[in-house]
């Protein structure tokens, strides 16, 4: 198989219980799987029995990497890591990640397109990968050590130009914010996948590797990558191109990009702050991006559109903001979070959930005062979490709807949390409900997104969030482009989809919408599979070389058949824009058929987040009942040939896909739609 | 002060020049130069190498000089034929088909780490420099795609 081209050709596999170490060929799951997410998903309908829970030997952790890691693909460094997730409110179960930086080229370039870990190791260890070879290593010596010391002292062992991918502290107490961190700022976070890793306790993987990505066709290869960086260079956050810059120069010196192969930069660089903080290896040097900048700026919330709507978000429930301790204290925060080894999005929860409590009369909670305007709490704060210290660290360590459920509080305050992670016990994220305003119709297409995943998809599909971005009532007071133009805007969408109503607002078109949403997380899975940026593909729309060039435009578009192109120049293989759908839809549906198999996912589940919706939008107001909200997962299941009632897909549909075998197993546990 | 005349025989080459101020680690270039020379997306391909400190947040960079006494071209056994000197930019660059595999080049780079560099091919040892993409439109492939304006081509008559 060393002849496959995008792909390596083989995947690790480590049973970390008993130290083997195996592998097997790539092909057995690619093309029609693709690589990253969609790979671990075949691997997971295959091994993952139902009843399996997060830190049971028989749960895998699976480091993917795609056909496009490691290559000149613009945006292409990122890696996707799979497994049950402890997470997971109310209950575990499979879901993904995915993050940026060097770790998942360096895996391609050592021998391997993904590494599958199996069952729970007695001791700590590290994984070893190099060229080929993997072995466990003791790391007794790496126990405790937060995530940029682990990360130093691998690459002062193996050489420096090893990438590391680790827990912290957090981690290795099981802790259900713990992240798997790599480099600066890159991180499985919310998936909830760092317990997993502490279970099985395993302490990092260190890789380092001189092989390479074999390309079927280089030079049409080289001059499609170029195209495309081309097209993106503008930047998810300057979509369109607001000002004259410069060409090549689309992001500054204080931009750091967080992924290997990646033109943009869409972090920002914080370099040599004076760190104070006591643990670990202090480091100075951090980069910020989204939530990151909770405490170094501060998140102001949005405006509401009229008093009522204010009065419904401040008396029933609070939206997020949280304060600026300036650049200084926010990066050391930040730089503490991350080397504990906790997701980012653990303060910035709970910083106004603990106002909540406050306004409520909760001004202590186990012992402890609760003063979120004071950066020294944080500081104490999250090292209790991360150490499980005192009881208020072990109530927190849980995530916070888990942490609710065992304290005694008003139900005002318990609602509160609910609010702030209304499904899946994952953070509201792009619902215009609680942080970010999406006005109509863009909460409804992220809506789609929300209840059928398996976790908060915005943090991994952005897809909708980079036209918010620019969408009139969104960016107002906030920095968007305020040119922004609605018929262009529908002009685009109209010459990729051939209708612009998935963008018309209100409740019309809703078939349009659904459609948009299916083709949209079809994409995802592929996006998440190849492997690129969710902040750029699928490339809907395209960025300008000048201001002048953006207002003159009579739309928008980018090039949806991005992926395609690129793949096959890259692979040599008779790939289309079709097969890439058909993958991204087997993908979705194999998904789907792991969370019906091994959790009962229906309908009702589906619908379980239909009250948040019924708030209304906090920029425009506009919200939605039962009914609506029927209509809207009816169509849905349509454009998906889903059975109505139960949200499960038909026997057809399943063999469409070459997925017969799924539907016999489906079929012999009474779970397939006839 | 002796003459600064130089007695160096063979013409001035172009070069490129990367800024670490503006470098921010993407590895493009490598990229571009492997699969380019290579039809292989490999760092150890390249003949650029980005070896940043991903915690220090710095990003050095290791290129050819290009140098204008070039030791490596100097110390080929079979000079102009394998180690050869481009007539168009100046490049020094190996000519694979005719080298002979002595390394001497890569002993003879007066940097460290040397910037000839090696790999084995069909337990071959293949020697691979920087040869300024040469016969390529529009120059070097990693100026071309460099996002940030960190690697600029300076050619032989602009060269000091």
């Amino acid at each position: 198989m060393s002849q496959m081209f995008g792909w390596i050709g083989k995947i690790l596999r480590v049973d970390i219980g008993t130290g083997k170490i195996t592998t097997e060929e790539t092909s057995k799951y690619v093309p029609e799987y693709i690589g990253g997410k969609g790979v671990a998903t075949r691997i997971a309908w295959n091994e993952l029995k139902p009843g399996t829970g997060p830190y049971e030997p028989d749960n895998m952790l699976m480091f993917m990497t795609g056909p496009f890691t490691g290559t000149l693909v613009p945006t292409s460094g990122r890696g996707s890591v799979c497994g049950i997730s402890p997470r997971i409110y109310p209950s575990p179960w499979f879901t993904y990640g995915t993050m940026g930086g060097d770790w998942a080229a360096e895996l391609k370039y050592a021998g391997f397109d993904a590494v599958i870990i199996k069952g729970n190791s007695p001791k700590l260890v590290y994984l070893w990968i190099h060229d080929g070879k993997a072995e466990l290593r003791d790391a007794d010596e790496l126990a405790g050590l937060d995530t940029f010391v682990t990360q130093h002292h691998l690459k002062e062992k193996h050489g420096h130009q090893t990438q590391v991918v680790c827990i912290g502290p957090a981690g290795e107490n099981r802790v259900l914010w713990s992240t798997i961190q790599h480099r600066l700022s890159n991180s499985i976070g919310d998936a909830g996948l760092g317990a997993v890793m502490g279970v099985k306790k395993l302490k990092a993987i260190a890789i380092r590797g001189t092989g390479g990505v074999r390309i079927a066709k280089p030079d049409e290869f080289i001059k499609i990558c170029r195209k495309m960086a081309e097209m993106i260079k503008g930047g998810p956050t300057n979509y369109p191109h607001p000002t004259d810059l410069p060409y090549r120069s689309p992001v500054g010196p204080e931009n750091q990009q967080c992924s290997h192969g990646c033109p943009l930069g869409c972090g920002s660089l914080h370099k040599n702050i004076p760190a104070g903080i006591t643990v670990g290896s202090g480091t100075r040097n951090m980069m910020a991006h989204c939530e990151d900048y909770a405490f170094i700026y501060g998140e102001a919330a949005t405006k509401y559109p009229t008093e009522d709507i204010k009065d419904i978000y401040h008396g029933d429930m609070y939206t997020r903001e949280t304060k600026a301790f300036g650049e200084r204290i926010g990066t050391e925060l930040q730089a503490l979070c991350e080397g504990l080894g906790l997701t980012s999005s653990f303060p910035i929860n709970y910083y106004p959930w603990f106002w909540v409590c406050i306004e409520n009369g909760i001004t202590e909670i186990q012992g402890v005062k609760l003063k979120p305007d004071e950066p020294k709490f944080w500081f104490e704060f999250m090292k209790k979490v991360a150490y499980r210290e005192d009881s208020f660290g072990e109530i927190f360590a849980q995530d916070m709807m888990r942490a609710v459920d065992q304290l005694e509080l008003p139900s005002v305050v318990k609602k509160a949390a609910k609010f702030q992670f209304p499904m899946y016990g994952q953070p509201s994220h792009r619902q215009g409900r609680s942080y970010e305003s999406q006005p109509s119709p863009l909460w409804i297409n992220t809506m789609l997104h929300w209840i059928i995943d398996s976790r908060d998809p915005m943090a991994c599909h952005h897809q909708s969030s980079f036209v918010a971005g620019w969408f009139p009532p969104h960016n107002e007071g906030k920095g968007g482009t305020p040119d922004s133009n609605m018929v262009k805007l529908k002009e685009t969408y109209k010459k990729a989809f051939g209708t612009s109503g998935g963008m018309e607002p209100g409740f019309e078109n809703i078939d349009d919408k659904t459609k948009l949403a299916v083709w949209q997380d079809n994409r995802a899975q592929i996006k998440d599979s190849l492997l690129l940026c969710d902040w750029v593909f699928p490339a809907i729309l395209h960025t300008f070389p000048s201001r002048k060039d953006y207002l003159e435009a009579k739309e928008y578009y980018g090039d949806i058949d991005a992926e395609a192109k690129m793949l096959v120049h890259l692979t040599g293989l008779d790939i289309n824009t079709d097969y890439i759908d058909k993958a991204g839809e087997r993908i979705r549906n194999l998904d789907r058929a792991i969370h019906i198999r091994n959790y009962d996912r229906s309908r009702e589940i589906d619908s379980s987040g239909e009250w948040y919706y019924e708030y209304p939008e906090k920029s425009d107001g506009t919200k939605l009942d039962m009914n609506i909200f029927n209509a809207i997962l009816d169509s849905y299941y349509k454009h998906r040939s889903w059975d109505k009632t139960t949200g499960r897909p038909t026997r057809t549909k399943l063999e469409e896909l070459g997925l017969k075998e799924v539907a016999d197993e489906l079929e012999k546990i009474e779970k397939l739609k006839r | 002060m002796p003459s600064t005349t130089t007695s160096v025989d063979v013409p001035k080459s172009g070069k490129i020049i990367h800024n670490p101020e503006l470098c921010r680690g993407c590895k493009i270039c490598e990229l571009a130069c492997s699969v380019y020379h290579e039809g292989i997306c490999s760092a150890h391909l390249a003949r650029i190498h980005v070896v940043p400190d991903d915690l220090a947040l710095e990003f050095p960079a290791q290129i050819c000089h290009q140098c204008q006494y070039p030791s490596c071209y100097y110390a080929c056994p079979k000079k102009d034929k394998s180690m050869c000197i481009d007539s168009e930019t100046g490049a020094r660059y190996i000519n694979k088909d005719e080298c002979l595999r002595c390394g001497k080049c890569e002993r003879a780079c007066p940097f460290t780490p040397s910037l000839i560099w090696q790999r084995e091919e069909d337990s071959k040892k293949i020697y691979y420099k920087c040869d300024l993409c040469r016969g390529r439109d529009g120059g070097p492939i990693c100026v071309e795609f460099c996002p940030r304006n960190a690697l600029t081509f300076v050619s032989r008559e602009k060269s000091k």
